[in-house]
């Protein structure tokens, strides 16, 4: 959807003029990010759930936790599956219907980032090997379309899977039998933060709005775990990045990821 | 006008009943004249309509809009009039009447993204609105910032015969264009009167139901001219 916004030629002049004087369109740093607001628990009947709101960006995460069969190569770890929607009232040329490409690869971009960086245990999610596991559903709604959608996304599912509660199973007769009343924390052991960069140009701005995303050359998303080790990438846009821009964008992500997540495990602390 | 004729209405409410024309924003039912939309309603010698708070715009004969060229075909170019209809800019408004097709290339004149001033030629809600730039102080927009304001305020902006556009025009050296759609171009050499102007223009769209709005607005421009 995001392909037919096209933005005005005189505001795409002006930020490209703005950034020749070192400047951005609404007067952040390059490597500065929009206010990132997180709130968790907002939806009581799922399993965890947060909203995050990065700048005009808003996204809302639910967790649904429930058994089911493992995938046949993986009968030792339980399942984790992460979607993305774009609701249509979040902007005015969203519509209803099966997901764009842009869409598919958001789901797939927060999925895998927290996948790779192996944030939950899976292999503690299995209650009976090769039959039964427990699967984590993360679920993203966006409600609000301001650009950057990667970021507020992964950070939502981040935040909602850290402070869901696993409900309790036990195989009775060969059947997942929910023991009612028991929940346990997940099993996290690290936290992924996703960092998208545009390029414009010669430069590199982090968290990039809808403005700066309509008119960039190229994007990258690369996340990081708690040890500041890179865990997946994803680059994206018509043009490419040298070598040298990856460098710099690799260490942007850390140090930029670096505080994101602090604001995350202060959710685990008040959890 | 007195006072008590304008008041806050809501769509099914009833205005008035008597020998009044309807016009805007109200249908006539029996005797009934009843409102269409949430707005303030005014009831004139003969007629009455509602000015609403919200909405739309819905193009009209004539008016002058600020489209952004969103698409094109090879006969014409699309247009994003803010608005559920797309502006159809025929290709022969600007290549003139020997407009040929196949040999002239349309992104030469107007490209994806490009700002326009136009006016709209014909348009009768079964199909999209046709609009020109074949006009004086109409056409493609080289510079300025644009900025968007609710199309029911866009009167309030103008203000009575002007006042208020001129106002802020004398105060801060803008040029400022008026799209009835709501889309404003603000072109001003000094980046301070451009700041200015657009944030007198943000103040109209917050604050178009207050009264005394005109005198705020010179009040704003003159503190910070200091």
């Amino acid at each position: 959807m995001t392909s037919t916004f096209v933005i005005d030629q005189l505001k795409r002049n002006k930020i490209n003029d703005l950034l020749e004087k070192g400047q951005r369109y609404d007067g952040r740093r390059f490597d500065e990010p929009r206010p990132l607001v997180i709130e968790t628990g907002v939806i009581p009947k799922a399993d965890g759930s947060a909203r995050v709101r990065l700048g005009d960006t808003e996204v809302v995460t639910g967790i649904k936790i429930q058994p089911d069969r493992p995938f046949p190569d993986m009968g030792d770890k339980g399942i984790f599956i992460c979607t993305a929607e774009i609701l249509p009232l979040a902007h005015p040329t969203a519509e209803p219907g099966p997901p764009g490409e842009d869409v598919i690869e958001l789901a797939r971009v927060v999925d895998r980032g927290i996948r790779e960086s192996g944030m939950v245990d899976l292999s503690q999610l299995v209650l009976e090997k090769d039959k039964t596991v427990i699967g984590i559903f993360a679920d993203n709604s966006v409600t609000d379309h301001d650009g950057n959608l990667f970021d507020a996304c992964s950070c939502a599912s981040t935040a909602a899977i850290l402070t869901c509660k696993i409900p309790k199973w036990e195989m009775i007769n060969d059947k997942p039998t929910l023991v009612e009343g028991q929940k346990s924390d997940p099993p996290i052991t690290t936290i992924p933060v996703a960092v998208t960069m545009a390029r414009i140009g010669d430069y590199i701005l982090v968290d990039p709005n809808a403005d700066e995303w309509a008119c960039m050359d190229a994007r990258i998303t690369i996340t990081t775990n708690s040890n500041g080790n890179i865990c997946a990438l994803q680059k994206g846009g018509d043009d490419g990045f040298t070598p040298e821009q990856i460098i710099q964008c690799s260490e942007i992500a850390i140090s930029v990821g670096a505080k994101i997540r602090q604001k995350i495990e202060q959710l685990r602390q008040g959890r | 006008m007195g006072d008590n004729k304008r008041r806050f209405v809501i769509p099914g409410e009833v205005i008035t009943t008597g020998p009044y024309r309807p016009e805007q924003n109200v249908i006539l039912e029996g005797k009934k004249i009843i409102a269409t939309k949430v707005g303030i309603s005014e009831i004139y010698d003969d007629s009455v309509k509602v000015i609403p708070l919200t909405g739309k715009y819905i193009p009209k004969s004539e008016d002058l809009v600020i489209g952004k060229i969103i698409s094109h075909s090879s006969l014409s170019w699309e247009a994003d009039i803010n608005s559920c209809y797309v502006g159809m800019l025929p290709g022969s408004d600007v290549f003139g009447r020997n407009f040929q097709p196949d040999t002239d290339e349309m992104t030469s004149k107007l490209k994806k993204g490009d700002l326009i001033a136009a006016r709209i030629v014909n348009f009768d809600r079964s199909r999209d609105p046709l609009i020109t730039i074949a006009d004086r102080e109409l056409g493609k927009i080289d510079s300025g910032e644009l900025v968007k304001i609710s199309p029911s305020k866009v009167p309030r902006l103008i203000g009575k015969q002007g006042t208020m556009i001129q106002a802020i025009e004398m105060a801060t050296h803008a040029t400022i264009t008026i799209g009835q759609n709501g889309l404003v171009v603000v072109a001003c050499e000094n980046p301070d009167g451009l700041l200015k102007a657009k944030k007198a223009i943000q103040m109209i769209d917050e604050q178009a139901h207050m009264a005394n709005l005109t005198d705020k607005v010179k009040a704003m421009l003159e503190s910070n001219s200091v």
